[in-house]
C-alpha cells in the first residue's frame, strides 16, 4: 500500500476526513474504471508533494455505497476536498483530472 | 538533459499504438505518452464487435491492453498518466516537457490525441457531473443498481452503452433528438427488444435540475414543441466527440470543429508533425480507421526520420 495515500472505509470517514487538522482530499474510486487507474499515479505524486501538509485518502465506492450516496457521488473517480471538516472547492471527476489542477487546488487549501 | 527519440507519439489509443507498433518494428526509438492509461476511447467501451480478428466480441479494455502489449514487445516505451506541461512542435526539432520535469525531443511527432466525449453544454450539466451525470458507462454504471436512468444520444455509443447499462439499471430511457437511431441496425434491434429499454425519439434535453444531486431532466418534445420534466436517477451522455487538438492549435490551422486537415500520408503543414486517428478531418471514425491512420503515419514518419537523420 502507498505511503502517501491511505485507503479508508466509511467507518473512518468521520475520524480521518472530517476531524483532520490538515486539508484533506478524498478519492472515490471503482474497479473496472480506466480513468481511476489513470488518476492513481498522479494522485500518488501529488500526495507525496504535499506530505505532512495535506492528507490524501482513497475510498472504494463499491464497498462504501452508503457514504457515496450520502455525499451524492455517482461517478468515478471523484475527488472531494475538505478543510476543517467541511467540503470546500469544486469536486474533480472523470478522466480529465490534471495533476497541475489538483496541485493548484491543494495549494489553495493550505494556510 | 533531454532524452532523444526518433518519434514521439502523443496519445495511446488505437491510432497511437498502431503507429507505435510500426515505428518500433522499424527500429525507431519510440515513445508514446498518454495522459491516461493506454487504450483511448476503446478502453472504456464495454464490448467491441466489429474489429476484425475477433470472431467473438472482445472487451474494449482487453483490446486496448493487447494493442499496448504488442507495441511494448517491439520496444516502444509507453509513458502513462503524463501531462504535457510544455511543448514546441513547430520547428525541425520537436520538444515536449512531461509532468514539468522530463524533457523529450524528436524529429518526428505523431499526434494521435483523438477525441473526448462531447458535452451538451446545457444548464446544470457541469454542476451535476459526477453527481448524476456521467460520460462513461463502464466507470459509473454500477452506481445505478436498480435505478431509473436516461441515456442521451442515438448513435452506436448511446445504443450499445444503453444495453450495457441494463445490467445495472431498472430502466434505461434513451432520449434522442431524431425520429430514428443513427446506430447500426443490429444494435438498435437488440436495444428495442430489451424489456428494460425505453425510447423517447424526437426529444432533446434542455437542462438538469436537483438539490445536491441530479433529480430531474428537462426535455423538449421536438414535434409537439413542448417541454416536460422527467424524474431521473442518472443521465449518461453519448452525443459524439470533440477533438483534443489543443496541443497543436498554435502550429497548424484547425479546420471546422477543431479537427486537423492532413495529407493522405497524415502529414500536417509542419514538416515532421503528423496527425492520425479521430483528431483528423475525415468522414468515418472507427477503431479500424484509427489503426489505419496510425500505420500510415508511422510509415511516413519513418521515411521522414531517415531523410532528416544527420
Amino acid at each position: 500500500m502507498s505511503q502517501f495515500v491511505k485507503e479508508i472505509g466509511a467507518q473512518e470517514y468521520e475520524r480521518e476526513v472530517l476531524a483532520a487538522g490538515e486539508p484533506v482530499v478524498l478519492d472515490f474510486y471503482s474497479t473496472e474504471c480506466p480513468p481511476c487507474e489513470a488518476l492513481a499515479p498522479k494522485y500518488e505524486a501529488v500526495a507525496e508533494a504535499f506530505a505532512g501538509r495535506a492528507r490524501f485518502f482513497k475510498i472504494f465506492r463499491q464497498g462504501n455505497r452508503e457514504l457515496a450516496t450520502r455525499l451524492g457521488v455517482t461517478g468515478s473517480p471523484t475527488l472531494v476536498f475538505y478543510k476543517g471538516g467541511k467540503e470546500v472547492g469544486e469536486r474533480m471527476t472523470g478522466e480529465e483530472i490534471k495533476k497541475t489542477a489538483l496541485k493548484a487546488q491543494v495549494e489553495s487549501m493550505l494556510p | 538533459m533531454s532524452e532523444r527519440y526518433d518519434v514521439i507519439i502523443v496519445g495511446a489509443g488505437p491510432a497511437g499504438l498502431a503507429a507505435a507498433i510500426y515505428a518500433a518494428r522499424a527500429r525507431l526509438k519510440t515513445l508514446v505518452v498518454d495522459e491516461s492509461v493506454p487504450g483511448g476511447q476503446v478502453k472504456t467501451t464495454h464490448k467491441v464487435s466489429n474489429y476484425p480478428g475477433f470472431p467473438e466480441d472482445v472487451s474494449g479494455k482487453e483490446l486496448a491492453g493487447a494493442f499496448a502489449a504488442q507495441a511494448q514487445r517491439f520496444g516502444a516505451r509507453i509513458a502513462k498518466a503524463i501531462e504535457i506541461t510544455e511543448h514546441a512542435l513547430g520547428g525541425p526539432e520537436k520538444k515536449l516537457v512531461l509532468d514539468e520535469d522530463e524533457e523529450v525531443v524528436a524529429p518526428a511527432v505523431i499526434v494521435a490525441t483523438g477525441a473526448k466525449p462531447r458535452e451538451l453544454g446545457l444548464p446544470g450539466e457541469s454542476k451535476f457531473k459526477g453527481r448524476g451525470i456521467s460520460y462513461c458507462a463502464t466507470c459509473d454504471g454500477a452506481y445505478f443498481d436498480g435505478k431509473d436512468i436516461h441515456v442521451i444520444g442515438g448513435g452506436n455509443s448511446a445504443v450499445e452503452e444503453s444495453l450495457f447499462l441494463t445490467q445495472f439499471a431498472r430502466t434505461v430511457t434513451i432520449v434522442h433528438q431524431f425520429d430514428e437511431f443513427q446506430a447500426e441496425p443490429a444494435s438498435v434491434q437488440e436495444a428495442l427488444a430489451n424489456p428494460k429499454i425505453r425510447v423517447l425519439l424526437s426529444h432533446e434535453p434542455r437542462g438538469f435540475y436537483g438539490e445536491t444531486a441530479l433529480e430531474r431532466l428537462e426535455v423538449e418534445d421536438l414535434k409537439a414543441k413542448q417541454r416536460k420534466t422527467l424524474q431521473t436517477d442518472g443521465v449518461f451522455v453519448f452525443v459524439g466527440m470533440t477533438p483534443r487538438t489543443d496541443l497543436i492549435k498554435d502550429v497548424v490551422t484547425l479546420a471546422k470543429g477543431g479537427y486537423v486537415e492532413t495529407s493522405d500520408a497524415m502529414e500536417t503543414n509542419v514538416p515532421g508533425l503528423f496527425v492520425a486517428g479521430d483528431a483528423r478531418v475525415k468522414r468515418f471514425r472507427q477503431i479500424t480507421t484509427a489503426v489505419a491512420d496510425g500505420t500510415i503515419a508511422a510509415l511516413a514518419a519513418q521515411r521522414y526520420v531517415k531523410e532528416h537523420r544527420r
